[in-house]
């Protein structure tokens, strides 16, 4: 209770949305500009090469096409203001809908991901690190380095040519809808969430496994518990990985953005109706209303992935948490 | 009869049985340039309710003992020798076995409290983990006896306490949390490593009252290792002092400070500031620096540094020898033994 | 290159005496670490046989390949890795993609070091508000998904090599700034920094005196990360369609091709990908190898 009326956290959240607002402004402006700069134009890209001047003239003049970059932008940025995104230029669905019914399928990818990266990677690195240099370590690290070292698309179709071609364990593409069936859902998302956590799983591996082995080795307070008779498990699970833990979340949070990114081509490549594949349509279209949400959207989430990040931080790192309610 | 046996009968019979005894401990490090002899035959024995001090120059091999004894030496280290402790043997036990020695028979109390307490934890959950380790206690209990341990080690609010951590107290009052963290099970020797030097000086006496207080209360013997022969001649009852791994003098305080035999010993003495010396006097350095213990030399290994040194110091090392009752020493030449000239 | 980075070691006022004493066998030790040598060895291998190797043994040309020669086998004769859809000998569009593959992860690593990292340490040193405002800049690229930007500009550009190097450096430059910020925040309060800015060194000076050699092993270990970053971007950039056009040899579009195919020639995927991570497991054993070497975390 008292904690709640002093909050802290709730200060602190505020000044971090407050500090993301201009970051994503900046987001908007720099893709409305790399956009803009894109040769060839919608109207011709929707209406197809046989269009007359006449049609392409009244399509851009009715979606303001014809007007100055900055115009447009203002036009749109008022609108993402007062929560309108704009409408799509290839259908009539507002960009508002078309996230909505393309966002689910991204953030499932993203999270079954991460909790694939979590549950492999934390309990490897514990053994890892648990008996150094022994097998467990030795081939985790072989294979982490592999992982790491992989591209996307390279991996994606290697699962493809594995999983779905050889043994037919999974699809290769297709998506079914987690409302329609929870069980074909996970049929059809596993192989990408895999395909997403694998490069994860490898650099969280590493990074786990160098981070509690340096605490193992160096720290003071490791010593203290094995003075006291603490077992190595123990010494290991609650002393040095709830130090990592600290560690780990900014890594969390930073590779939200990079994962976002892979997530075109492992939706590419598996044929998944997510914000990533949209995009890559989008682009192609020149859809820019479409993009420009998508982007948004991207940047939102990546600013509050941050802002849950600092968050946490606070409930993991005592000292934070108490610099913050002094300040 | 008497005359034969005055000098070992008495403290026989005087000395209880000793609590720890170190025989010939040897502690090497295989490194990438060759073998580091940290430790090279170290005897020593710990009684109930003494207090010792083992001094000596970084590098001296001082902590490495203790780590030995503490049975918590990195994997690197090979020890040989013997460590017992109420007469069993140390080296050599497995891990397990280890656990339950370490914290209930031989605790310690680290130099720096910035760094031996987990940042992360509260101070409490810490204290009460290394009594839930070696005793069958309740969560409850073990909580009781943590608040107890706090207020023993005179922390003002130790329920409130319990629940801080470690970067909400100053470096004395962390100091007490580890030393509370030492005593939760009773231990019956507490090794205090360099305790009192992170700290100021002030809490540094505050510090080393508490632990003699406690180990009046306890009864547990203790063993203070320190560079500071200042500290051990205000608290300590035997002084040992060690050079390059070897122990190079060993008597009690007050005898030693009487008369210093070893060279080395005088040097350490002599670079302590003292109240009535002139001010803006450059205090006496011991030259040179501690010899490489990758390499052992065939003499005394003090023997580049000491203002006393004589060509039998460069061909053989000195032995440690009883050269008077209670008195040991490790050298040819020592002072206030000039041969009457 | 490895001499002067040792250099650069042994002046940095970190180093305590001792290693700096034991530096005889170090420097015997650089040429026995096998987790060095080896990755070095096999991209130097890999370097000669796409830059130098075409020019001094008839390899096939990557493109115009026959059709009497379509989806050859592995290990056919003349045609070692086969040959692709079109008849393209697949060894010799290896070697090519190669080049492509390595003049974008050097060209994108030489602007990223360049521009961000001389960003990133003047605006560390500088401070203030241009320091805040780089910082902001710095934020709004990184609250940006990469691959994103890099396909949105690639597709502006037009597609080209050199036109799939600046997409990438839009990724390259934020990243270089941010380390080279970072460490350079560290040493610019460094007592050997604050001296020489009290004795009235220009800043500039200071910079490429101070800064620049203490901050090399931490940016140069970084190039090796992010060139093998690199080129699986590019690779990923040459799958969707939006790097390397074919008929151009590039190893991700060589991948993007073999995807029709997969279900009955799974090679056409497997050989690229096989060169595309040993190339960067090669370099990220390298960054490895070196930051164990110079003690950079």
């Amino acid at each position: 209770m008292r904690r709640l009326t002093r909050s802290p956290a709730l200060r602190v959240s505020g000044r971090r949305l407050l500090t993301a607002i201009p970051v994503l402004w900046g987001v908007t402006a720099l893709s409305f500009l790399v956009m803009n700069a894109l040769p060839g134009d919608a109207a011709s890209a929707i209406l197809g090469l046989d269009a007359t001047k006449a049609e392409i003239r009244a399509f851009s003049v009715k979606l303001h096409l014809n007007e100055p970059i900055w115009t447009r932008y203002w036009h749109w940025f008022a609108g993402v203001v007062t929560g309108n995104l704009g409408t799509s230029l290839s259908s009539p669905q507002s960009v508002a809908s078309v996230l909505g019914a393309r966002l689910p399928v991204t953030l499932e990818l993203v999270i079954y991901a991460m909790i694939i990266t979590l549950v492999v990677s934390i309990p490897v690195s514990i053994l890892c690190a648990r008996w150094p240099r022994g097998v467990i370590d030795r081939l985790s690290l072989v294979l982490s380095m592999g992982s790491i070292s992989i591209a996307a698309p390279s991996l994606a179709l290697l699962a493809v040519i594995v999983f779905a071609v050889k043994w037919a364990i999974f699809p290769a593409i297709g998506y079914v809808g987690l409302s329609q069936s929870l069980a074909g859902n996970l049929h059809t998302m596993t192989l990408p969430s895999i395909v997403l956590a694998v490069p994860l799983i490898g650099f969280y591996i590493r990074f786990l496994r160098a981070d509690l082995l340096e605490q193992m080795q160096a720290e003071d307070y490791i010593v203290t518990a094995r003075a006291k008779g603490v077992t190595e498990w123990r010494i290991l699970i609650r002393h040095a990985l709830r130090n990592s833990f600290i560690g780990l979340l900014t890594i969390v949070g930073l590779n939200l953005a990079t994962l976002i990114g892979v997530t075109v081509i492992v939706e590419s490549v598996f044929s998944l109706p997510g914000v990533g594949f949209e995009l890559l349509d989008a682009i192609s279209n020149r859809n820019i209303p479409v993009i420009e949400g998508i982007v948004l959207v991207f940047g939102i989430a990546v600013v509050l992935a941050n802002l849950v990040t600092d968050l946490l931080y606070g409930a993991l790192d005592p000292r934070i948490r108490h610099v913050r309610s002094r300040s | 009869m008497a005359a034969t046996a005055d000098a070992a009968a008495p403290d026989l019979q005087l000395r209880p049985s000793p609590l720890l005894e170190v025989s010939d401990l040897r502690v090497t490090f295989g490194t990438r340039l060759g073998s580091v002899h940290a430790v090279q035959g170290v005897n020593l024995t710990i009684e109930p309710r003494r207090t010792l001090a083992l001094i000596g120059e970084s590098g001296s091999g001082k902590t490495v003992s203790a780590q030995a004894i503490m049975g918590i030496l990195p994997r690197t280290a090979r020890v040989s020798g013997s460590i017992k402790f109420k007469g069993d043997e140390i080296v050599g036990r497995g891990e397990r076995e280890l656990r339950d020695y370490r914290g209930r028979c031989v605790a310690m109390v680290f130099q720096n409290p910035e760094r031996s307490l987990n940042p992360t934890m509260r101070v409490g959950t810490q204290i009460a983990e290394a009594v839930g380790c070696h005793l069958p206690v309740s969560k409850q209990e073990a909580h009781d006896r943590a608040v107890e341990l706090l207020r023993m080690v005179r922390l003002p609010a130790p329920e409130r306490r319990f629940y801080e951590y470690p970067h909400q107290l100053s470096g004395g009052m962390r100091q007490r949390v580890v030393i509370a963290i030492a005593l939760a099970c009773d231990p019956a020797v507490l090794i205090a490593d360099e305790a009192t030097t992170a700290l100021d000086v002030t809490t540094q006496a505050q510090i080393m009252e508490l632990l003699l207080d406690l180990q009046q209360e306890t009864g547990s013997a203790l063993l203070m290792i320190s560079h500071d022969l200042g500290l051990a001649a205000s608290y300590a009852e035997e002084v040992i002092v060690m050079y390059a791994g070897k122990i190079v003098e060993q008597a009690p305080t007050k005898e030693l400070f009487a008369g210093v035999r070893m060279p080395y010993t005088q040097a350490l003495l002599d670079a302590i500031p003292r109240i009535e010396m002139e001010p803006h006097v450059l205090l006496p350095v011991v030259g040179g620096r501690p010899p490489d213990l990758a390499v052992i030399p065939p003499g005394c290994s003090f023997a580049p540094r000491c203002p006393r040194v004589q060509q039998d110091c460069q061909d053989t090392c000195p032995p440690l020898q009883q050269h008077e009752p209670g008195r040991w020493w490790a050298c040819w030449h020592p002072l206030g033994k000039e041969p009457a000239q | 290159m490895s001499v002067p980075a040792a250099n650069v070691l042994t002046t940095a006022s970190t180093v305590p005496p001792a290693e700096a004493a034991g530096s005889a066998p170090r420097a015997r030790g650089w040429l026995r670490s096998a987790e060095i040598t080896v990755p070095a060895g096999i991209l130097v291998l890999l370097l000669f046989f796409c830059f130098i190797w075409p020019m001094i043994y008839p390899v096939p040309k990557p493109v115009g390949g026959a059709l009497q020669t379509v989806n050859l086998p592995l290990f056919s004769p003349g045609h070692i890795f086969g040959t692709d859809d079109v008849g393209n000998d697949i060894m010799s569009r290896i070697l090519y993609g190669g080049r492509v593959s390595f003049e974008v992860a050097a060209g994108v690593q030489a602007i990223g070091l360049a521009v961000g990292g001389l960003l990133g340490m003047a605006s560390a040193y500088r401070g203030g508000w241009i320091d805040a405002v780089l910082m902001r800049i710095l934020d709004v690229f990184l609250a940006f998904p990469s691959l994103v930007l890099a396909i949105a500009i690639s597709d502006s550009l037009g597609p080209s090599e050199m036109h799939v190097i600046w997409a990438l450096s839009a990724f390259s430059i934020p990243a270089f700034a941010r380390i080279a910020r970072a460490a350079a925040l560290q040493l610019r309060d460094q007592p050997f920094v604050v001296a020489a800015r009290l004795s009235g060194t220009r800043a500039w000076r200071i910079m490429l005196k101070h800064l620049v050699p203490n901050m090399a092993p931490q940016l140069l270990t970084f190039t090796m990360l992010g060139a093998g970053l690199t080129i699986i971007l590019e690779g990923g950039l040459d799958f969707l369609g939006y790097g390397i056009p074919q008929p151009t040899a590039s190893w991700g579009n060589m991948i993007a091709t073999g995807q029709q195919f997969i279900s009955v020639y799974p090679d056409l995927v497997l050989v690229p990908t096989v060169f595309l991570l040993l190339t960067c497991v090669c370099l990220n054993m390298m960054s490895d190898g070196l930051r164990a070497r110079w003690g950079v975390r």
